[in-house]
């Protein structure tokens, strides 16, 4: 494997430059041909968190290995997006780039737009408080702000919100300053991605997808600012979108997957505005994409896991991961018609699948944080890795490369996994299909559960009851020392019990009663209530008999006795002090004869 | 001077022809390094990038040089292994200011020189670390130390740094692998009269 990884990436010797320091995340990065050169550059966002100074943000430009340029961002951005918005020539990026509430554009490097997201109405007891709090006296504020008690701390005004936070001096004052401002909850872009406009040649204009932590989904024409679409992630207010994917165009059809913090994942149609659950995971998602080519959900989770599923959410499989995924990147090899998915974990090891395979892999010096691919500078396929100390580090995917999983060590893991990870061969359960039939029983057991419940126990009861019948019945038949049946040779079947108990000793003779047919495949069980003997062999398995000859067996029968009393305990009485003797032959489900041994009063144990 | 040198090689070496391969990565400057050799009637003033690969002919050093300009694009550069068997010299441009490729650069090279075609014979390679003008642009020392050049032992190899839009520093190039293409052809003969003799004894 290592050797493999070796001849597909070329690593990029930085050699004696000094490093540039990234703090930076996988959604934080971005190709463009910024300058209309054709020369594509490196778009990063760095995000200083040192103490000392205040957290701040700069958008960097990268030519090759080298620092070009860099602009301070007025925020930390969530993502920034280099799109293309129309068709005119020289085809000029735009960049954008999502900043709690708003989205700024840039073009050829200068501020040129922000839009800000339409705010979500606020509550009526809010309104009906911001209306009060200027007219009345600061010492009834108290109390009017404990109305909002109730209320949920995340649907409230940002303005809100602050008031709540204020020690009550400075209330009165902010109360002042702030009380003609909207009341409004907005909410802050959580996610965004492109979503092309039409299906066209290469860089065709797009449009942007913008999820709010509302719940919201939007899309935004990037040349009039108009939202074109919106939708809710799911119908109840508690999903709160980290993660989405885009697939399709937007002229067409398009979906968008969205994976939530508490670990749900909606899929959105272009005909919905509201989200379908697929899944639901109990572990947080590290990763999601909608892979363009089968049209199936990757997703790595903190289990750590790398799951792939259908749209419908059904799970096509699953792989276990040695170390929790930290990014994961869909890398689409056109030259060679494959679509592979990265995955770095922690540690630094970072992974390629093609479906369940792992085909490549190689180690980093420290954990990836951030990776991005694509066409950078003159080169196609061009691998960014950032780490989390900051560290760039480039690989260029070889012209001569083989992604294909390996014989050898897909059959070392798949042995491997049996051991260590059952759950990784673990195979989906084959479901039945939910058939009108099935859908319509589930219903009715839903709605009359007791009384279902009751008739399935009788019906139980009444199979058991035929059973035992049936059984009874079948021995009953063949009570007799003699075997009636004329298909086999006729048995004689006599007993004898020797002792004075507790210990007793039952011989049986077995005789073939036959001129020329052999007795073969008999089996003597004998059968006794639990609580009065215990008999230490109750099967034995009889040799052929022949005719003539009888066949002496033996069994050691003990009769149960009280340990204080040494009595036989008080439910035998001579009517059941019996063993019940049945001559089987192996393959036929009735006794050949079942007879009944009577069984003397056992003696008390010294 | 330069005339009685140019006829006292014309003596030499009568209508020498030579074919010589010109690969690199895309954008590294080889068309523009072939545009340059041609006669001034011929130039071009617009490159762009080739596609597939394109014969060119011309005529320097008293010698009439067939060139196979090949694209250096990434599809087109299992193309490259075709023209090996009928070239006697390889020019390799290397795009100096491009850092980040020169990765890609030494495993282009590895790969051509590792096969089978090139491997057992004695072609001079000759390298233009071209775009010298530029900011960005290695000196020929950091080039080779970059490539490994050291390392190529069996086969004879320059370095020279070029500006191919102004000209400068190809002439100087093709002198040296012009030199070394004679050397080659004349140690070849002399192998082969070597060889020939030997047959002869046994």
């Amino acid at each position: 494997m290592a050797t493999a990884s070796a001849s597909n990436w070329l690593h990029v010797d930085i050699g004696d430059e000094s490093p540039q320091v990234l703090s930076t995340l996988s959604s934080c990065l971005t190709l463009s041909d910024v300058q209309c050169d054709g020369y594509v550059r490196l778009l990063a966002v760095d995000i200083s968190l040192e103490e000392d100074d205040e957290i701040s943000a700069k958008l960097k430009v990268f030519r090759g290995l080298k620092l070009k340029q860099e602009q301070s961002l007025p925020g930390i951005p969530t993502a920034i997006e280099s799109l293309y918005v129309d068709e005119s020539e020289p085809k000029t990026p735009v960049i954008a780039v999502a900043i709690a509430e708003s989205v700024l554009f840039y073009r050829h490097f200068k501020p040129y737009f922000k839009f800000t997201i339409p705010a979500l109405d606020a509550e009526e007891l809010e309104l009906e408080l911001w209306r009060k709090l200027p007219v009345m006296k600061p010492e009834t504020h108290q109390e009017l702000l404990q109305l909002l008690k109730d209320v949920d701390h995340a649907k409230l005004s940002r303005k809100t919100q602050r008031l709540l936070q204020l020690p009550e001096q400075e209330r009165a004052s902010f109360i002042s300053t702030h009380k003609d401002s909207p009341v409004g909850r907005i909410g802050n872009i959580v996610a965004m991605c492109c979503l092309r406009r039409v299906s066209s040649n290469v860089n065709p204009p797009s449009h942007l997808v913008l999820a709010v932590d509302t719940g919201r989904v939007f899309v935004l024409e990037p040349q009039g600012f108009n939202l074109i679409y919106q939708a809710k992630t799911c119908s109840y207010e508690a999903a709160v979108p980290s993660l989405i994917s885009v697939h399709g165009t937007y002229e067409t059809d398009f979906c968008i997957v969205i994976g939530t913090r508490n670990g749900g994942v909606y899929l959105l149609r272009k005909s919905s505005s509201e989200g379908q659950e697929i899944i639901k995971l109990s572990t947080p998602l590290t990763g999601l994409i909608l892979l363009p080519v089968d049209q199936t959900i990757v997703i790595t989770s903190m289990e750590p896991r790398y799951l792939c599923y259908s749209k419908r959410g059904k799970l096509l499989y699953q792989v276990q991961l040695d170390a929790a995924p930290v990014c994961i990147l869909p890398l689409t090899l056109t030259h060679l018609g494959i679509t592979l998915v990265a995955v770095a974990m922690q540690g630094g090891r970072v992974s390629f699948f093609l479906q369940r395979h792992v085909v490549d892999e190689f180690m980093m010096s420290q954990t990836v944080a951030a990776m991005l691919y694509g066409r950078m500078g003159m080169e196609d396929h061009v691998l960014t890795l950032i780490t989390q100390t900051g560290e760039i580090n480039f690989k260029i995917l070889r012209r001569v490369t083989h992604f294909e999983p390996d014989n050898k060590v897909l059959a070392l893991t798949s042995k491997g996994s049996t051991k260590s990870h059952p759950i990784v061969d673990s195979s989906i359960l084959d479901k039945s299909k939910k058939s009108s039939i099935f859908v319509e029983q589930a219903a009715r057991e839903k709605h009359q559960a007791k009384s279902s419940y009751g008739s399935f126990q009788v019906e139980l009861w009444r199979l058991r009851h035929t059973a035992a019948r049936a059984t009874l019945d079948a021995i009953n038949s063949s009570e007799s020392t003699i075997s009636g049946d004329l298909t086999h040779a006729p048995v004689k079947l006599s007993a004898e019990v020797c002792g004075s108990g507790p210990a007793f000793r039952l011989y049986l003779t077995v005789q073939n009663l036959s001129t020329f047919k052999m007795a073969s495949n008999l089996v003597v069980l004998l059968h006794a209530d639990r609580r009065h003997y215990t008999i230490q062999q109750s099967v034995a398995r009889l040799p052929s008999v022949l005719p003539g000859i009888p066949l002496r067996v033996d069994f050691e029968v003990v009769a149960v006795l009280d340990a204080v009393d040494k009595l036989p305990p008080a439910s035998l009485t001579p009517d059941n002090s019996q063993i019940r003797v049945m001559l089987l032959k192996t393959g036929q489900t009735k006794p050949l004869i079942a007879a009944v041994v009577a069984m003397p009063q056992s003696e008390a144990a010294f | 001077m330069g005339m009685l040198h140019n006829l006292s090689d014309l003596i030499k070496v009568k209508r020498d022809k030579m074919t010589i391969l010109v690969l690199g990565l895309n954008n590294s400057g080889k068309s523009t390094i072939i545009n340059h050799f041609k006669k001034s009637n011929e130039q071009s003033a617009i490159m762009v990038p080739t596609v597939g690969f394109l014969i060119e002919q011309f005529y320097t050093m008293g010698v009439s040089i067939k060139a196979i300009d090949m694209s250096g694009a990434t599809r087109y550069r299992n193309l490259w292994e075709h023209q090996f068997k009928n070239c006697q010299g390889i020019i390799y441009v290397i795009d100096s200011s491009d850092r980040m490729r020169f990765v890609v650069v030494k495993d282009e090279l590895d790969l051509v020189l590792q096969h089978p075609d090139l491997c057992n014979r004695i072609v001079p390679i000759l390298f233009y670390g071209n775009k010298s003008d530029l900011d960005d642009s290695l000196s020929n020392v950091k080039i080779a130390a970059a490539l490994g050049l050291e390392n190529i032992k069996e086969k004879p190899w320059h370095i020279c740094s070029s500006n191919a839009v102004s000209g400068e520093g190809l002439d100087e190039g093709v002198q040296w692998l012009v030199q070394q293409i004679r050397f080659a052809i004349m140690s070849n003969r002399k192998g082969g009269k070597l060889k020939s003799s030997q047959k002869n004894k046994y």
